[in-house]
């Protein structure tokens, strides 16, 4: 954009008749300069205060919100809690576009400097971040959102939103039981073409119908990751053009929730705590807590023999945290909350974390509230999409993780595309 | 007391050049200022910066070759934008002509990869994204012609439909659509780089990619076709006045057809150059050079030798800010575009002065310079 305005600036100022000059003047920019501070560094194995962590980021790293805001803090709180220097250690590039020659600069000029380990937060690196595994054996390179790897230097990394989902799906239901208003929005980046967004479509609902079958989840497709404007309108004709009275979201910023607030309605948000944002329409958000992730890597990253060690040293190629780990939660619930929310919540959680069971799965959990206490009823159903096929039988295990993560498509019963 | 701008008769290279060290001497001075304020030292920033981080780097060949990445499209196309420009013919179009050439080539290296040698493959796809850029540019350059339409606007805006033509390719998954993986669920450009690449010349660890001597060998066409040719001449006869060149029997139309079509294929050039050195397309992919090459071109003064001098400096302002900011966590992506442009306008103002001067009005005189 800059560029342009600057390209367009020259473009007039030569109209202006500077061609006529023809002189041939140089205009050279400055010395080069000479020392140079730092030296390439070695493999792993090395000491806390010698490792050095590279991430790759999509927006900027001053950034005061998103996605990239989220990873940022996710890293430098992971350093400081194993006690380093983030002045120091942390190198990082920014603003990269899903270029693979970009890409491919970005991760020469971590290497450069040393790096022991490289993250990569968005989806469109995975390419060039194999190419750049293989070349560069002794450091690891790990991916957020991607599928690739490899067996030794290479893996990639995510969580179980769905299940936070599920629960902020909980709070929302048992909201519309207090309204009475059965009709949930959902402004949504995409819904069926992502499996991550189609799970979370698909996570919260069956929250909302554990509580409240009766309800509907309206989902609205921005077509983008972000999109402010649309956010905020898409949510707005969630609210007037079907009644919604609860408006959940995936998408970056806090505008849906604004609307919520405005129409007088409430709302879930999406990657942070969003009540202060919209104090008397947020209800719990489902948020990231990236920094779970960052600290299991750099720290097995660290006590690794080698590089090529780390996939194994991580038990797998592929993370996939979820409400156990505390990679995923929902954020404090707010007042508006309706009564035994919590309960509920705390129960289906522990449910969660005993293993018994899981979202996507041929058993529906009944959750009753009454007197400000919750009950957690457990009833064999098949996972059905919205369209009558039927994906779980009933008693059924639960979906794969990589269907989860890759090929999800379809909508479960209860939602509508609006 | 008054002050007056009168044009400058003349001024002797020593001062135009110390002006424009200047401006870009108070351009990394203004930096420094911001660094500082950020808590930054802006002699190790800057230093960092000028060396692109290479002192002391074991993989600076690396750096050196991911520099000559971003230098090579952007010098060619800053060259091909100054024939226009020449011409007085405002090109804003090389980001557009860029994709449509980029697209060519990788059309051409998708299907024909397997059928040829990669040395034919690699000529066709020169070839391709020549002609695909060249027609896209000559577009606008046919409706100049024949209905007076404004080519700034008309380039501008054929920047936007290459753009999205090449964002639906990127996201369209179907039958139809060779440019993508089909072996990912979700859509990504295919990458045929292990089949399709220019030649690099091994100097050591250090490959020298067969491109960049062949853009240097264009740099030296260019500029003798410029210098010495006919065609040459006429440029700037039509550039100076198309008046003039009308009545001195040339035939404008043709000259500016011509040489935009040559302009925009030498961008197409530049695509095909980069597509057979990364393999694969993205949705940004020019890496905005159609923007930057204006800037360039008219820091050269259209001077063919002269971009490419302005074209290392400025590749090494981006490569090497890139690089510094890794280390300085302060410092952000946009410090490089805030130097860059802090850089522009103050060689702008310099310009400014090396073409007009501001004197005093005289006492009670009346001055009819223009002001």
């Amino acid at each position: 954009m800059k560029k342009k305005i600057l390209a367009l600036v020259m473009a007039a100022a030569m109209t202006l008749g500077l061609t006529a000059c023809g002189g041939g003047d140089s205009s050279s920019a400055g010395s080069a300069a000479s020392t140079g501070s730092q030296s390439a560094g070695s493999a792993s194995n090395v000491s806390a205060s010698d490792f050095k962590v590279g991430a790759i980021y999509i927006n900027k790293k001053s950034d005061t919100a998103g996605y990239t805001y989220a990873h940022h803090t996710g890293i430098t709180k992971a350093m400081e809690a194993l006690g380093m220097d983030v002045d120091k250690q942390l190198f990082i590039v920014d603003e990269v576009p899903e270029d693979d020659t970009q890409v491919g600069a970005a991760v020469d000029t971590l290497v450069g400097e040393g790096c022991n380990i490289i993250f990569g937060i968005s989806f469109g690196y995975l390419n060039e971040m194999e190419v750049k595994a293989e070349e560069y054996p002794d450091v690891i390179f790990s991916h957020a959102t991607g599928f690739k790897s490899n067996e030794t230097n290479y893996n990639n990394y995510f969580g179980r939103i769905y299940q936070a989902r599920y629960l902020a799906g909980l709070a929302a239901g048992l909201k519309s039981l207090e309204t009475g208003n059965n009709n949930i929005g959902y402004v949504s980046a995409y819904d069926t073409e992502y499996a991550e967004t189609c799970s979370g479509i698909n996570g919260f609902t069956l929250g909302v119908q554990a509580v409240n079958p009766e309800a509907t989840v309206y989902v609205k497709e921005l077509g983008a990751w972000a999109d402010e404007v649309n956010e905020y309108a898409f949510a707005e004709e969630l609210i007037n053009s079907y009644g919604c009275g609860i408006v959940a979201q995936h998408c970056d910023s806090a505008q849906p929730q604004l609307a919520a607030e405005k129409a007088g309605v409430f709302g879930c948000g999406y990657n942070s705590d969003m009540t202060a944002d919209a104090p008397k329409a947020h209800l719990t958000a489902p948020v990231w807590n990236w920094d779970v992730y960052y600290k299991h890597a750099i720290e097995t990253a660290m006590s690794c023999e080698s590089a090529d060690q780390f996939v194994t040293a991580m038990e797998g190629p592929a993370y996939y945290g979820g409400l156990n780990e505390g990679m995923v939660d929902v954020s404090p619930l707010s007042d508006n909350c309706a009564a035994g929310t919590q309960d509920a919540i705390d129960q289906v959680k522990a449910l969660i974390g005993s293993g018994e069971w899981d979202v996507f799965s041929g058993v529906k959990l009944n959750v009753t509230v009454a007197d400000g206490k919750a009950s957690v009823e457990k009833v064999d159903a098949p996972l059905m999409t919205n369209d009558g096929t039927e994906i779980v039988v009933a008693g059924g295990t639960s979906v794969e993780d990589s269907v989860i993560t890759g090929s999800m498509n379809y909508l479960v019963e209860g939602v509508k595309n609006a | 007391m008054h002050f007056h701008i009168v044009k400058r008769d003349s001024c002797p290279f020593w001062k135009k050049l110390c002006l424009y060290l200047a401006a870009v001497a108070a351009a990394l001075v203004l930096g420094g200022l911001l660094l500082l304020v950020m808590g930054v030292d802006p002699i190790a920033y800057y230093q960092r910066m000028f060396t692109m981080g290479m002192v002391g780097n074991k993989i600076a060949y690396k750096t050196f070759e991911n520099y000559l990445k971003v230098f090579v499209p952007l010098v060619l196309t800053s060259v091909a934008l100054s024939l226009a420009f020449k011409m007085r013919f405002w090109n804003i179009g090389g980001e557009g002509q860029f994709i449509l050439g980029a697209v060519a080539a990788a059309a051409v290296a998708l299907k024909l990869k397997d059928s040829l040698p990669q040395g034919v493959v690699l000529i066709l796809m020169c070839l391709a994204g020549m002609a695909a850029a060249g027609v896209y540019g000559a577009l606008a350059a046919v409706l100049k012609v024949k209905f007076g339409t404004n080519e700034t606007l008309m380039t501008l805006m054929l920047n936007y439909v290459a753009l999205y033509f090449l964002i639906f390719l990127g996201e369209t998954q179907a039958e139809w659509n060779f440019f993508l993986d089909t072996s990912s669920a979700r859509p990504v450009f295919f990458n045929f780089g292990k089949e399709v690449a220019f030649p690099r010349i091994m100097i050591g660890k250090f490959g020298l990619n067969v491109c960049v001597l062949l853009t240097l060998l264009i740099g030296v066409l260019v500029y003798c076709y410029l210098k010495y040719s006919k065609h040459g001449y006429e440029i700037a006869v039509v550039g100076d006045s198309a008046g003039t060149a009308h009545y001195a029997g040339m035939k404008v139309n043709a000259i500016v057809l011509r040489t935009v079509f040559l302009s925009a294929c030498l961008i197409g050039l530049a695509a095909a150059f980069k597509v057979g050195t990364v393999g694969i397309l993205s949705t940004s992919f020019t890496d905005d050079v159609g923007w930057t090459g204006v800037i360039v071109a008219w820091l050269a003064q259209l001077n063919t030798g002269i971009i490419f001098v302005v074209s290392a400096l400025i590749s090494m302002l981006q490569h090497g800010s890139t690089v510094a900011a890794a280390t300085f966590a302060q410092v952000d992506s946009s410090f490089a575009d805030m130097l860059q442009g802090a850089i522009l306008f103050l060689v702008l103002a310099a310009d400014f002065f090396i073409r007009f001067q501001v004197v005093r009005a005289q006492k009670g005189g009346s001055v009819n310079g223009n002001g």
